[in-house]
């Protein structure tokens, strides 16, 4: 089917692109890192290792998609390959939800990369433990979420904006908790309103991150899960399709 | 036509289920307070190493975090990881921001009711900032105010005492510790320096007091315990304090801090000052 | 040009641009009309930036107009289906750099729905018409100008559309290429097809196309049957002879002298009579007679405005 061509086609451009190694390289590292540290002093090391594990798997897998996702849409319209698509039989929706999901599988190629290595580092010191794949389960919620976003913004800005624009947003995204804080400290109604709406309303990725309890052994239920992915991937349809709503209506000049 | 109405359902549904989710979710996770996965951080030291060049930023934001936290009293669980944060991770990734050592203390004195902790976590500030005088100020006044341990408190103001520029009511404390340990003596004399040190008016005139109420009760019990020696050695009390003179268990007679005599009481042995206190009888 | 047989209709297209932070708008297009019959060749024609790309982007639905519409067989432009039976060419165009020719046609196959026999069908075929067969396998990246233009034809043919729209068809090409593609032009004018292309090059438009368009200003100053836009009468003659020159020239005027060749110009049909006669009468060899018509460069230059 169309869409899937087109996915393969942005799957097969984004291996190709040099940008994907390098952030690969540095999330390996980094995770090989989480041993070294533990070297300098002594105890927690399994602690270690699995906190710089999985924010190696957060972070660069956030870069990937930003980075990458931005690049992709901007390089057909500067490249003008889109005049060329633009004739053939298939809808303006299709070539964006094409794009998005061969990244959604670059992503998907690179997470699993990453938390192999990850893994296996973990079973050679004999730390492993498979309920750390909730975690990752969920940045991956995580990524699918930020991917849309950054396809979004680069719907129709320029790639620095769009980059932008979307580490910001990622940001705000984890942060937003400071929100009904900061409101407790208001004075004005409006002003508190204002807080909160912000707060519900935000893409808050706090939801999807249970990196902590999970190193903890923390009890994660069920339904805490099964939320947050809802939460993630319905709020992922709902700016895919903002994004393209955008990218039919704007001209490609 | 039909596939626009499914787009704007699809939509529709799609932020619907988002926005349960969340609300359910903001259930869920509020009965945490907020930013409480931050108590699961890793020892300063751990993260210290995760941010170079940004320690500092770290430990005043966590800061920053830890007193909104900590604001909304709740006790139970909140304690659990207080000297974690504060002394495991805060005060390891920035050493020398007193904040976190002053405020964390309070808390853990004053909120959680532990303040062995709190000056565990003082003592560990003034091991890393020698000239903090106000750490060492604030551990001495836990022990006075709370422990009622005053020679402890006199340990921490002494030392506070050595660092240039501190306040001199940290002195004043300090002698002031002395005489609720009941050493008038040592008292008296750490007074009589303030007052002779006193570069104000004010400062003299609250050293003179002390010095003049602690003259007073020196010189009492000196001769209360005079008179005891001699009547242990002739059997009955002397006719007046010249006597103890005499008797060799005293050098010179005391008199007053208004140079007037003190009043003795040849039947019962007892001595009284004519001056009055000038000090206030203050439940100390 | 009966209702039924258009291919292309383009109705008072308007649009216009806004320039930095909406301050000064320029209008591209100020109701541009122009329809295309089946079967005949079509030339837009005009100055760069007089609303030539973007009519042709708006005709693909890349950009929106403000005002006006596109009908492509009768139906909206807008309409997807529209375009499996409609192919493509851009000017310098580029493609995927890392695929191979033959991926990137095998991507363009999919993207109409095409089952794997029937690409692999269609790509070998389309190969062999644009002269690229042996050497598609290759990627992209490393194709020459003329490569790349030559690919560029077979996947706008790969679906074999009844409206082929080239920009700049012949830019890059060197003359045999030029001369092949004019050849695969006319051979899909013969198999029925539709052509609409815009170019620069003047030769070969008036030796391709049956009706041109010259945009001017936003509109289409001039449209019609080259026959019908080109004066059919001859302008002037052109003679060529050798030998001495004869006494009596009457009107002819002397272009070029080389040698003891003369080349001179005369304007009616009596002053032809009187070179000729001139010119036999002093003996001279007499070695062509060219009549001029109306070029389209002069129709061109006319319309647009010469320097």
């Amino acid at each position: 089917m169309k869409l899937w061509a087109i996915a393969i086609n942005t799957f097969r451009e984004a291996i190709r692109d040099r940008i994907l190694y390098l952030i690969l390289a540095f999330a390996l590292i980094m995770i090989g890192a989480g041993r070294a540290v533990s070297l300098l002093t002594v105890g927690s090391e399994e602690k270690i290792i699995k906190d710089m594990g999985l924010a190696a798997i957060s972070l660069f897998g956030v870069a990937t998609a930003i980075f990458v996702g931005v690049g992709l849409v901007f390089k057909e319209i500067e490249k003008r390959t889109i005049q060329t698509l633009t004739a053939k039989p298939i809808r303006r929706s299709e070539f964006v939800l094409g794009k998005y999901l061969g990244l959604a599988l670059v992503l998907f190629v690179n997470l699993s990369i990453m938390t192999l290595a990850f893994y296996g580092l973990l079973w050679l010191k004999g730390y492993l433990d498979v309920t750390l794949g909730k975690a990752i389960a969920l940045i991956f919620v995580e990524l699918l979420l930020v991917t849309a976003i950054a396809i979004f913004f680069s719907s129709f800005s320029s790639p620095l904006l769009s980059s932008l624009f979307s580490v910001t947003l990622y940001l705000i995204g984890h942060l937003s908790w400071g929100l009904p804080l900061m409101a407790d400290r208001l004075e004005s109604p409006a002003g508190r309103w204002i807080c909160h709406a912000l707060f519900r309303v935000l893409p808050n990725l706090e939801y999807l991150n249970i990196k902590g309890r999970v190193v903890h052994r923390l009890p994660v239920s069920g339904e805490d899960m099964v939320l947050a992915a809802v939460y993630g991937l319905g709020y992922t349809l709902v700016v895919l399709m903002l994004a393209v709503g955008i990218f039919r209506k704007r001209d490609f000049l | 036509m039909i596939r626009r109405l499914l787009i704007a359902l699809a939509f529709v549904a799609a932020a619907a289920a988002t926005a349960g989710a969340e609300g359910r979710l903001h259930a869920l996770r509020s009965s945490q307070p907020a930013g409480s996965q931050l108590l699961y951080l890793p020892s300063g030291k751990y993260l210290r190493a995760m941010a170079p060049g940004f320690r500092e930023v770290m430990a005043d934001v966590l800061y920053l975090w830890s007193i909104q936290y900590y604001a909304d009293y709740r006790p139970d669980e909140r304690s659990r990881f207080l000297e974690h944060v504060y002394a495991g991770v805060i005060t390891e990734l920035d050493p020398h921001y007193q904040d976190p050592y002053i405020v964390g203390a309070l808390i853990m004195a004053v909120e959680a009711g532990d303040v062995e902790m709190g000056l565990r976590l003082l003592d560990k500030g003034i091991a890393a900032n020698p000239n903090a005088w106000l750490l060492m100020f604030e551990a001495g006044f836990y022990c006075y105010d709370t422990l009622q341990d005053y020679a402890r408190a006199a340990r921490y103001f002494e030392r506070a005492m050595m660092v240039p520029g501190v306040h001199p009511l940290v002195r004043r404390l300090h002698a002031e510790m002395y005489n609720l340990m009941g050493d008038r003596r040592a008292s008296w004399r750490y007074w009589l320096e303030i007052y002779n040190t006193a570069e104000g008016d004010y400062v003299r005139s609250v050293a003179y007091r002390h010095v003049h109420d602690l003259k007073i009760q020196v010189d009492l019990e000196s001769l209360t315990s005079a008179v005891k020696a001699y009547a242990g050695r002739f059997g009955r009390f002397p006719a007046d304090l010249g006597a103890l003179v005499e008797a060799r268990i005293l050098s010179s007679v005391p008199h007053d801090p208004e140079g007037n005599p003190y009043v003795y009481n040849r039947n019962n042995g007892q001595a009284r000052s004519a001056a009055k206190p000038l000090l206030r009888q203050r439940q100390l | 040009m009966s209702e039924s047989e258009i291919v292309l209709k383009v109705e008072r297209l308007e649009k216009s641009y806004w320039g930095h932070l909406r301050l000064r708008r320029h209008r591209v297009l100020r109701g541009l009309d122009l329809g295309v019959a089946r079967g005949e060749i079509f030339g837009l024609l005009g100055q760069n930036g007089a609303g030539k790309t973007t009519t042709i982007k708006i005709i693909l639905g890349l950009v929106f107009p403000d005002a006006g519409s596109v009908r492509l067989f009768g139906r909206r432009n807008t309409v997807v289906s529209v375009r499996e039976r409609i192919g493509f060419l851009p000017e310098n165009p580029y493609f995927y750099e890392y695929l191979t020719g033959r991926e990137f046609l095998d991507y363009m196959g999919r993207l109409f729905g095409y089952s794997e026999y029937e690409r692999k069908r269609r790509i070998g075929s389309i190969l062999e018409r644009v002269g690229m067969s042996g050497r598609s396998d290759v990627q992209l990246r490393k194709f020459s100008k003329g490569m790349l233009q030559r690919i560029g034809l077979a996947q706008a043919l790969i679906n074999d559309p009844d409206l082929v729209i080239l920009d700049e068809p012949m830019s890059g090409l060197d003359p045999i290429g030029r001369r092949e593609f004019r050849d695969i032009i006319l051979s899909l004018k013969e198999r029925g097809k539709t052509v609409f292309l815009s170019s620069h090059i003047l030769s070969d438009a008036e030796a391709l196309c049956d009706r041109v368009g010259i945009v001017k200003d936003g509109v289409v100053s001039a449209e019609g049957r080259l026959e019908d836009l080109l004066r059919p009468t001859v302008r002037s003659w052109e003679v060529t002879f050798s030998g001495p020159r004869p006494a009596d020239l009457g009107g002819a005027e002397i272009l070029a002298v080389r040698g003891t060749e003369t080349l001179a110009r005369v304007t009616t049909e009596a002053d032809l009579a009187r070179l000729l006669e001139g010119v036999r009468a002093e003996g001279c060899r007499l070695i062509a007679v060219v009549p001029r018509r109306d070029t389209l460069e002069d129709l061109y230059l006319k319309e647009v405005g010469g320097p």
